[in-house]
């Protein structure tokens, strides 16, 4: 492990100053991320900006939302119960985070900022896109578990955080402060796809920039609901999960939003699938007809159109979720 | 994934640089793989593939067997495996090809050989008992080799389907409703276990000091437990006023901790000594009570003449006549104290969401036999260890190379899957203790089975046939359709 600078700023102006040098800095939160890419040669800062000690609240926003800090632990997210009353998949996705340990150390912002989990972009013997390099290795190589949609390229990775898909779900705005002052983000426009400028970084965020809150809306008069797909029972990456938020008038679906995590390099909207819900009653047929419409556009890669199969599965579950229709 | 055992048979190029460093630097040198390294540079199970014909008569008799199997066991090494595995095939050929790459070599891994034949042949048993419309369990009996202490299957089979409810088995193909199917499966295995060579050394001293020495291992097994319990059970005395002292070249000449040997090797040398440290003991102490040393026993803490327990001395007390110098005695390993050769049937309950190609392992039930039970506890948790170790061959465990570069993708145990507590199931052991047979290892025979067995429930559950491992949702997900299509040839 390289030497490194450990900075403990009092406050987020301090944080983001701190970020300012001539070298390379990295914010920490929990540390889950971070060190396991210093310690497996993928970083090397210079310095390291310790988050932690920021916002670690939740507290109500005027109009019946949630304003929730970065430094949050996920643990204390999942037991919030006013979060877990107002924003259920948002609970029902903290919980499948890691593991307990996991949860306990690693926070919101961590979650929604950690990098890319591909197994190309960590190993260092790979020098993709990612890393400033000229290729993506899943493209002819081992790709069973990158994406399945917007795979326009340079890179095909998944994003990695499973709270970002249904803080994009409830439309949250995400807070970000930099050296030029505060501006509010909505989360569906943090996160990018790669092209060949930004393919560097998965979000919006510029190097003096930290993510300070995510501040969700009130939910209103919604069913949501949440299902995540995993190989292994307990600490795995998930190979496909969906938040969906559907907007009720009665027992018809009036509106919906359905985002589908793991299968594209940023949480994925299915604006088929939406359309496929928007007007109809909500009921198991409406769940499969919209699963359908989900991957009706998928574009899989040579060795994952199992996946297409999951996400498909992953979205009429998450609607029947919505729907109290027992999954399984 | 290999492991303290097999893998660390030979010193590999790092250990022999370990020790050169060392000599160099005239002191000593401590090595340390992480776990990067550890996956990359240690080697693996050779992979096994097989394209295999078999004949089969109406009433469930197996005629022939053909295979061709071809495996990689790295640059210029083995990869042969048994095949086929335990039934009989009156009439057999087999052909078997080593394919050399530049990927790593191979190394003694969990049962060398034998998952790999086992699941081979046990995938084969169900689609052949399906062909004849058989019980699995019944066809599989109808094909077994004679049975012998060191063949026990029938009876296993037999005890296993009571225990586990084989009766509420249904035929290939859940017919429940809904994407979750449940299903049930079964394998054989045998191994050898044999052991040789071991030496010991005792110490009894005047103040009742007992210290029992020899080079063996413990790397998890529980070596270290049971050298003492059978030093103390042979003098009479507690587990705790024994001290082994194991793990040091130093001390006398014990083999490996491989191939299941361990138990078989160690043990008798403990025993053959501990005895002669006692008879030493015995003759020392024969005076004071008026008997022969052949006619004491030590049992409860105590040296007594037999038949007459209050004609004797507490062991602190008898211990007070060994004098100044100690008992000091050598001894090895002799034969009748051990055997080779067991058997085991594992059977496996497993749920598939057809939906998603997810499988889960609900329930195992392994029998297994390994001679004399030295003690319960450690053998049983051999027996999980196998298991659970298995059920990660099973489902998860792939060392995926990069096929452009040839790199392993996934060397670390974030991307190398393994069971996590949440995957492993409710696990039955039944032991079946066969002390005539002395003491046999039993650190991979529990492993072998499992996989075959939880493919086969795989099968049973969704009627799709998978005849690789692991159990990739890919791969079910793929078998599903391939049998909604008109099914496997």
């Amino acid at each position: 492990l390289k030497a490194f600078a450990y900075v403990n700023p009092a406050n987020e102006r301090e944080a983001v100053a701190a970020l300012k040098t001539d070298g390379i800095a990295m914010v920490i939160g929990g540390g889950q991320d971070l060190l396991a890419r210093m310690k497996d040669y993928i970083d090397s800062p210079d310095r390291v900006v310790n988050v932690k000690g920021l916002d670690a609240a939740i507290a109500p926003t005027p109009d019946g939302g949630l304003k929730i800090g970065s430094a949050v632990k996920i643990i204390d997210l999942f037991e919030h119960s006013q979060a877990a009353k107002l924003y259920p998949a948002i609970n029902a996705a903290a919980i499948e985070i890691g593991t307990p340990q996991i949860r306990h150390q690693g926070t919101v912002g961590g979650n929604v900022n950690q990098r890319p989990r591909c197994w190309y972009y960590r190993n260092e013997e790979f020098v993709c896109f990612k890393k400033g390099g000229s290729r993506c290795f899943a493209v002819n190589g081992e790709n069973q578990y990158h994406a399945i949609f917007g795979n326009e390229g340079p890179s095909h990775i998944v994003h990695p955080s499973s709270l970002a898909v249904p803080f994009v779900a409830y439309g949250a705005k995400f807070r970000v402060l930099g050296p030029n002052g505060e501006r509010e983000i909505a989360a569906a426009d943090y996160f990018t796809l790669p092209t060949l400028q930004n393919v560097l970084k998965e979000n919006v965020l510029e190097d003096e920039d930290i993510l300070t809150h995510v501040i969700l809306p009130a939910p209103g008069n919604v069913k949501s609901g949440h299902y995540e797909v995993r190989y292994k029972q307990s600490h795995d990456w998930p190979l496909a999960f969906t938040t969906v938020v559907l907007t009720m008038s009665g027992n018809t679906i009036a509106s919906a939003r359905v985002v589908l995590g793991a299968v594209a390099p940023i949480p994925w909207r299915s604006k088929t699938a939406e359309a496929a819900l928007t007007g109809k009653p909500l009921n198991e047929q409406t769940a499969a007809a919209a699963g359908e419409a989900a991957v009706r556009e998928a574009k899989p890669m040579s060795g994952n159109a199992y996946k297409v199969q999951i996400a498909k599965t992953a979205v009429k579950r998450a609607i029947m979720n919505a729907a109290g229709i027992k999954t399984v | 994934m290999g492991g303290g055992f097999g893998s660390k048979f030979a010193p590999d190029s790092q250990g022999i640089i370990c020790a050169q460093l060392a000599k160099l630097a005239k002191a000593p040198v401590k090595l340390m793989l992480d776990r990067k390294e550890e996956h990359l540079d240690t080697g693996n199970r050779p992979s096994a593939t097989a394209h295999i014909r078999a004949g089969v008569t109406a009433d469930g008799t197996l005629t022939a067997f053909d295979g061709q199997s071809w495996g990689t066991g790295g640059a210029g090494a083995p990869s042969g495996f048994p095949l086929p595995y335990i039934y009989n095939f009156p009439n057999r050929k087999r052909t078997h090809k080593d394919v050399y790459i530049n990927a790593g070599q191979q190394r003694a891994m969990r049962a060398p050989g034998h998952p790999q034949g086992c699941f081979l042949t046990e995938i084969l048993m169900d689609e052949l008992a399906d062909r004849v419309k058989m019980d699995p369990v019944a066809f599989r009996v109808k094909n077994l080799p004679p049975a012998a202490p060191n063949a026990m299957w029938a009876e296993y089979f037999a005890r296993g389907a009571r225990a586990f409810g084989w009766d509420k088995r249904h035929a290939t193909g859940d017919p429940a409703p809904g994407p979750i199917k449940t299903g049930m499966g079964v394998s054989a295995h045998r191994w050898g276990g044999a052991g040789r060579g071991s030496k010991a050394h005792m110490d009894i001293t005047s103040d009742g000091g007992v210290v029992i020495k020899c080079g063996t291992q413990d790397i998890g097994t529980g070596t270290r437990t049971i050298v003492a319990i059978v030093a103390a059970e042979t003098l009479g005395l507690p587990v705790s006023a024994v001290k082994p002292e194991i793990g040091d070249s130093t001390l006398p000449f014990s083999g490996g901790s491989g191939g299941s040997t361990t138990a078989a090797s160690a043990m008798p040398a403990i025993r053959v000594t501990s005895v002669m440290a006692r008879d030493a003991l015995f003759a020392k102490v024969a005076p004071t009570l008026g008997s022969t040393a052949e006619n004491l026993v030590a049992e409860g803490g105590r040296i007594f003449v037999k038949g007459t327990p209050s004609k004797g001395l507490s062991w602190k007390d008898a211990c007070k006549l060994i004098g100044t110098e100690p008992i000091s005695v050598d001894g090895q390993w002799e034969d009748g104290l051990s055997g080779s050769g067991t058997s085991g049937v594992q059977f496996a309950e497993a749920s598939v969401d057809i939906e998603t190609g997810i499988v889960r392992v609900t329930r195992i039930l392994a029998i297994q036999d390994c001679g004399l039970i030295v003690d319960k506890l450690t053998a049983e948790s051999q027996a999980y260890g196998g298991v659970i170790a298995a059920i990660n061959f099973a489902l998860f465990e792939d060392r995926i190379l990069d096929r452009v570069t040839g790199q392993m993708v996934n060397p670390n145990m974030e991307m190398y899957l393994l069971a996590g507590m949440s995957d492993v199931p409710k696990i039955d052991i039944m032991l079946n203790n066969m002390p005539e047979r002395g003491v046999i290892g039993i650190g991979e025979p529990p492993t072998v089975s499992t996989a075959s067995a939880i493919a086969n429930a795989v099968r049973n559950a969704t009627g799709a046939t998978i005849r690789s491992l692991p159990l990739h949702p890919h791969k079910v997900l793929a078998a599903i359709e391939q049998e909604k299509a008109g099914g496997t040839n």
